[in-house]
C-alpha cells in the first residue's frame, strides 16, 4: 500500500477519539457536548476503516456504516431532546441540568 | 481507484495524507474549542470532509462518498438547522479558569491517548506493517452491497429498524402537545 | 353397653359443634334446649351403661373400647380408648345426671344474656371435656380430657369478658392450672419411661416395680396436677375468684364435677399412690389443712359465692382427706352427695341472685324467707346437708370419712380425725351464718326495694324445677349407704379401688355421734349470733380476710419477680441486642446509602469523567496483565 502505514491512521484515529473525549467532558452546552460525540465516533469510523484495509476485509466497511447509521439516528434524538428543553425554556446548561441528583 | 505504484505516487499520497490528517486533527480541537456552536458544527464539518480524504487513501471509496452524503450532507445540515433555531448561545468553556472537572478531563483523555499510542507502538510492533494486497473490488458499493446482503444480513436489518425507532423517537419529541407550560428547575 | 358409653362420651360435644356452627341462625333458647338434651342424651346413656354393667359378675366389669390408635411413637402407643367399669360409670352418672340438672337450670339464669349461645356450646364442651377425663381409658387421654377441663373453666370463668375482674380470675384460674398440668405431664414422661405405655392395664400393676424415688416423683406430680385442679392447699386461690363466672358454672365446675377431678385421679391412680405412701399421706394432710383453712376463711365472708367457694374447698379437703388414707369408696360416696347439695346450694343462691338484680353481698340481704319461701326449704336442705345432720346426705357420707379417719392406726390418723371433727364444727357455723344473714330478720331495705318474684314462665321453670330435684336427691341420697350396714357404692367400686382401711362399728358410732353433735353446735353458735342477735360477731381477723396472704404471697414470689425479669429482660437485652441491633443495621444502611449517594452529583460530565476514568485505568490493567 502506498502511503503511511496503518499505524499512522490508527493514531489520528486515537488523537479524534481522545479530542473528542475531552469535548464531551468539558464544555457546557449540550449541543457542543454532541458535536463532540460525533468526533469520537468519527475517530472510531476511522480506525475501523484502517483495520479493514489492513486485513483486506470489507467488513470493517460494513461496520463502519452501520456505526454512520446509529450515530444518525442518536443525533435525530438527541437534538429533539435539546429541542425540546429549549422549549420548555431550559437552561441549555448541562450543569444546571441535575434534578436527577441523589 | 488504484494509484499507481510508482514513487511519485507514494509522495503524493504522503503529501496528501498529511493535509488531511492534519485538517482532522486540527478541526478536532476547533469543535472542543470554540465557544460559538455555529463555528463549532462548520468546524466538524471541515473534520469530515478530511475523514473522506483519509478514508479514500484507504481504499473504501463507498465509505467515504457514505461519509460526505449521509454525515456532512444531512447529520450536519440538521445541525445547523438546529442551533439556527436555538440562536447559537454560546458557552464560554474556559471562563474562570480550569475547575478540577476540566482538569480531570484533560488527565483521563491525555491518558487515554498515551495508552493507545504506547499500545499501538509497542505491542503491534511490526505486525501492522504488512497490509493484504486488496483488487479493485475492494471498497466498491458493490462489494458493499454483497456483504451487506448476505453475510451482515442481520446487521442491515437491525440497523433500518434503529433508525426507524430514531424516525418515531423523533417525532414523538418534537410534537407540539408536549410543549405545555413553563417547566421551572 | 360400649356403644352407650361412645353415646355418652361425644353427644355433648355434637351439642356444642352444632351450636358453634348454626351460629345465630339458631335461637338463644334453642341452644340452651340442645345443650340440655344432649347432656340429657348422655346421663340416659350413662344408664344404659350401668343397667348393662350391672349384669356382669363383679369382677369381670372392666371394659376397655379403642377407637382407633391415635399416637405412635417408636414403641410407645396410646389410642383414642374409653373404659367401662364401675368407677367410671359411677362418675358418669353424676357428671351427666347433675350436669344435666345444672344445664337446663341456665336456661332459666341465662335468660336474656348477649351471649346465650357461647354460653351453652362451652358449657356442652365443658360436660364433654369432663365425660372424657372419667371414661378415658389411658392416662394420656385423661391428661387431655384434663386440659380441656380447664380450657372450659377459663371460657366460662370470663364469659362476662368486658369485666377485668373476671378475665383476671379467668387467667389465675388458668395459669394455677397450667402448673397442675406440668407436674401431672411430668409424671407421665417418668412413667413412659418406666414402662413404655400410658394404658391403665401396663402402669398400675407395674407401680410396684418403681423403686423409691420414681413412685415418689410420679405420685407427687399426680398429686400436683390433683391439688391445682382441686383447688387444694398450696394452689387453692384460684377458686374464689372464680366465683366471677355465672353462677350455674360456680355450680357445675367450680362444685360438682370439675374441681372433683382431683378426687377422681388419687382414687383411679391409686396403685401409683399405694406404690409412695408418704405422698399419699402427704395428700391426707393437705386436705386435712385446706378443710380447716377454708372453714376458717368462710366465716368472714360477705359475697354468698364465696361461702359456698369456701366451703367447696373445704369439702373437697375432705375427699382428699379419705383418698389420702386409703377409704377410696368413702371418697366418692361424699364427692356424689356433695355434687348434689353443692350444686343445690349454688344454684338456690343463684335464685336469690337472680331475684335481687345481680346483688351477691350478703350484707344487703336478710329476711327473704317470706319473699322466696321454697328456695328458702332448698337452700335449708343443702345446709342441713352440707352441715352434716342426719338424715340428710352429708350425714352419711362425711361421718364414714371421719371414721376412717380413726381407724387407720397410728398418731396420723387421729390427727386427721380432730381436724376432720373440727372442720364439722366450722361448716355448721359458717354454712349457718350464711342461711341466717340471708334469710332470716327483717327483710333489709335493699330487699324491699330491689327484690322481683320469679315468673312462671320457662326461664322461672328452669330455675326451679332442677333445684327441687337436686334437694329431693340431697335429701335421700344418703341412704345409698351406710357404713357398716349397706354400702353398695363400696361394694361397687371394691374391684376398681379396694378400701385400704375399715371402720369398725364402734368407730363409726363415735365419729356419728361426734360429727352430728359439732355440727349442732355449730348451728347453734350461728344461729346465738346471727339469728337471735344475742352477741354481736366478733371482730374479723384481718389474717382471715385476707385469706391468709396466699394472694399477696404468690404475688410476692412469683408474680413480682415474673414481672421484674420481664423488665430487666427488655431493658438490657431486648432492646439493646436485639431492638438495637436491627436499628445499628438499619442506621449503617441508610449511612452507607447516604454516603454513596454523594456520587449521584446529577452532573452528566461528572459520570463520564468517571466513565473516561475507568476506562483509562482498565486499559492500562488489560496491557500490563496481556
Amino acid at each position: 500500500m502506498m502511503g503511511p502505514d496503518v499505524v499512522w491512521y490508527l493514531c489520528v484515529s486515537a488523537f479524534l477519539f481522545c479530542t473528542g473525549a475531552l469535548g464531551v467532558l468539558i464544555r457546557r452546552s449540550p449541543l457542543i457536548v454532541l458535536l463532540s460525540l460525533e468526533i469520537m465516533l468519527n475517530g472510531a469510523n476511522l480506525a475501523l476503516i484502517a483495520f479493514s484495509r489492513y486485513h483486506g476485509n470489507g467488513d470493517g466497511q460494513i461496520f463502519a456504516l452501520a456505526v454512520m447509521a446509529v450515530a444518525a439516528a442518536e443525533v435525530v434524538v438527541g437534538l429533539g431532546l435539546i429541542v425540546a428543553m429549549a422549549r420548555r425554556r431550559l437552561d441549555l446548561d448541562v450543569d444546571r441540568l441535575r434534578t436527577l441528583r441523589g | 481507484m488504484i494509484l499507481a505504484a510508482s514513487e511519485a505516487g507514494n509522495v503524493l499520497v504522503w503529501i496528501v495524507w498529511i493535509f488531511a490528517a492534519f485538517a482532522c486533527l486540527g478541526s478536532g480541537i476547533a469543535v472542543v474549542s470554540f465557544s460559538n456552536p455555529f463555528y463549532s458544527a462548520l468546524s466538524l464539518i471541515g473534520n469530515l470532509a478530511s475523514l473522506a480524504v483519509l478514508y479514500l487513501l484507504l481504499s473504501a471509496e463507498f465509505v467515504a462518498a457514505a461519509q460526505v452524503l449521509v454525515y456532512a450532507g444531512a447529520v450536519m445540515v440538521m445541525f445547523l438547522f438546529v442551533i439556527a433555531y436555538l440562536g447559537g448561545r454560546a458557552d464560554a468553556p474556559w471562563a474562570g479558569g480550569p475547575s478540577w472537572q476540566a482538569l480531570g478531563a484533560i488527565a483521563a483523555s491525555s491518558a487515554l491517548f498515551v495508552e493507545v499510542i504506547v499500545v499501538i507502538g509497542l505491542k503491534t510492533s511490526g505486525r501492522l506493517s504488512h497490509e493484504a494486497e486488496v483488487d479493485s473490488f475492494f471498497g466498491r458499493p458493490s462489494q458493499i452491497g454483497q456483504l451487506f446482503l448476505t453475510d451482515h444480513l442481520l446487521a442491515f436489518e437491525i440497523t433500518s429498524i434503529v433508525l426507524l425507532v430514531a424516525a418515531v423517537g423523533g417525532v414523538i419529541l418534537g410534537s407540539h402537545s408536549r410543549a405545555a407550560g413553563v417547566e421551572t428547575e | 353397653m360400649i356403644p352407650a358409653a361412645w353415646i355418652c362420651l361425644f353427644s355433648p360435644l355434637a351439642a356444642a359443634l352444632v351450636i358453634t356452627l348454626w351460629g345465630t341462625r339458631l335461637s338463644r333458647r334453642g341452644a340452651g334446649y340442645i345443650a340440655t338434651l344432649s347432656v340429657g342424651v348422655s346421663f340416659v346413656a350413662a344408664l344404659v351403661t350401668f343397667a348393662l354393667l350391672l349384669g356382669d359378675k363383679p369382677d369381670d366389669r372392666s371394659h376397655y373400647s379403642t377407637a382407633w390408635r391415635w399416637l405412635t411413637a417408636g414403641s410407645f402407643h396410646a389410642g383414642l380408648r374409653i373404659l367401662v367399669d364401675p368407677l367410671s360409670v359411677f362418675m358418669m352418672l353424676i357428671v351427666a345426671g347433675v350436669g344435666c340438672l345444672i344445664v337446663a337450670y341456665s336456661i332459666g339464669y341465662m335468660d336474656g344474656d348477649d351471649e346465650e349461645r357461647r354460653y351453652f356450646a362451652y358449657m356442652a364442651l365443658f360436660v364433654f371435656s369432663m365425660l372424657l377425663l372419667v371414661q378415658s381409658g389411658n392416662l394420656l387421654l385423661l391428661l387431655a380430657g384434663w386440659g380441656l377441663v380447664g380450657l372450659s373453666s377459663y371460657l366460662l370463668i370470663g364469659h362476662w369478658h368486658e369485666r377485668p375482674t373476671a378475665v383476671a380470675a379467668a387467667k389465675k384460674a388458668f395459669v394455677m392450672n397450667a402448673f397442675g398440668d406440668a407436674t401431672m405431664a411430668l409424671a407421665l414422661f417418668l412413667l413412659i419411661q418406666r414402662t413404655g405405655s400410658l394404658d391403665f392395664e401396663v402402669v398400675f400393676p407395674a407401680a410396684g416395680s418403681f423403686g423409691g424415688w420414681a413412685a415418689n416423683l410420679v405420685a407427687l406430680g399426680l398429686l400436683g396436677g390433683a391439688v391445682a385442679k382441686s383447688a387444694q392447699l398450696p394452689l387453692q386461690t384460684w377458686l374464689p375468684d372464680a366465683m366471677e363466672g355465672p353462677t350455674p358454672v360456680s355450680a357445675l365446675i367450680h362444685a360438682a364435677t370439675m374441681v372433683t377431678a382431683g378426687v377422681y385421679l388419687i382414687v383411679r391412680t391409686h396403685a401409683l399412690f399405694e406404690a409412695a405412701p408418704r405422698v399419699l399421706e402427704l395428700s391426707a394432710g393437705l386436705g386435712a389443712l385446706t378443710l380447716l383453712l377454708a372453714g376458717l376463711i368462710a366465716l368472714v365472708q360477705v359475697d354468698i359465692k364465696r361461702v359456698i367457694a369456701y366451703s367447696t374447698m373445704s369439702q373437697i379437703g375432705y375427699m382428699f382427706l379419705a383418698a389420702g388414707i386409703g377409704a377410696y369408696a368413702n371418697a366418692m360416696f361424699h364427692l356424689m352427695t356433695h355434687a348434689f347439695f353443692k350444686a343445690l346450694l349454688f344454684m338456690a343462691a343463684g335464685i336469690v341472685i337472680h331475684a335481687l338484680a345481680a346483688e351477691q353481698d350478703m350484707r344487703k340481704m336478710g329476711g327473704l324467707r317470706s319473699f322466696l319461701p321454697w328456695t328458702y326449704v332448698a337452700f335449708g336442705v343443702g345446709a342441713l346437708s352440707l352441715a352434716g345432720i342426719p338424715p340428710f346426705s352429708g350425714f352419711f357420707s362425711k361421718d364414714s370419712i371421719l371414721a376412717a379417719a380413726l381407724a387407720n392406726n397410728g398418731w396420723y390418723g387421729d390427727l386427721l380425725w380432730v381436724a376432720g371433727l373440727i372442720g364439722t364444727f366450722l361448716t355448721g357455723l359458717y354454712t349457718f351464718r350464711m342461711l341466717f344473714m340471708v334469710f332470716w330478720g327483717e327483710p333489709s331495705a335493699f330487699v324491699r326495694e330491689h327484690f322481683h318474684p320469679l315468673e312462671r314462665d320457662v326461664p322461672g321453670l328452669a330455675l326451679g324445677v332442677p333445684v327441687a330435684v337436686l334437694a329431693v336427691l340431697s335429701a335421700v341420697g344418703g341412704f345409698l349407704q351406710f357404713a357398716g350396714v349397706w354400702t353398695p357404692v363400696s361394694n361397687w367400686l371394691e374391684p376398681v379401688a379396694p378400701s385400704l382401711v375399715d371402720a369398725s362399728g364402734v368407730q363409726e358410732a363415735v365419729s356419728s355421734v361426734l360429727g352430728v353433735l359439732l355440727g349442732a353446735a355449730g348451728i347453734g353458735v350461728a344461729w346465738w349470733i346471727y339469728a337471735a342477735r344475742r352477741a354481736s360477731a366478733p371482730r374479723t381477723l384481718p389474717v382471715l380476710v385476707h385469706k391468709f396472704y396466699f394472694d399477696e404471697l404468690y404475688d410476692a414470689l412469683f408474680y413480682r419477680p415474673a414481672v421484674w425479669l420481664a423488665h430487666a429482660l427488655l431493658r438490657w437485652i431486648e432492646q439493646p441486642l436485639v431492638f438495637g441491633s436491627l436499628r445499628e443495621i438499619a442506621d449503617g444502611v441508610r449511612g452507607l446509602g447516604t454516603e454513596t449517594r454523594r456520587i449521584q452529583t446529577g452532573l452528566v460530565r461528572t459520570y463520564v469523567l468517571a466513565i473516561a476514568a475507568s476506562l483509562a485505568v482498565v486499559m492500562v490493567v488489560f496491557v500490563v496483565v496481556r
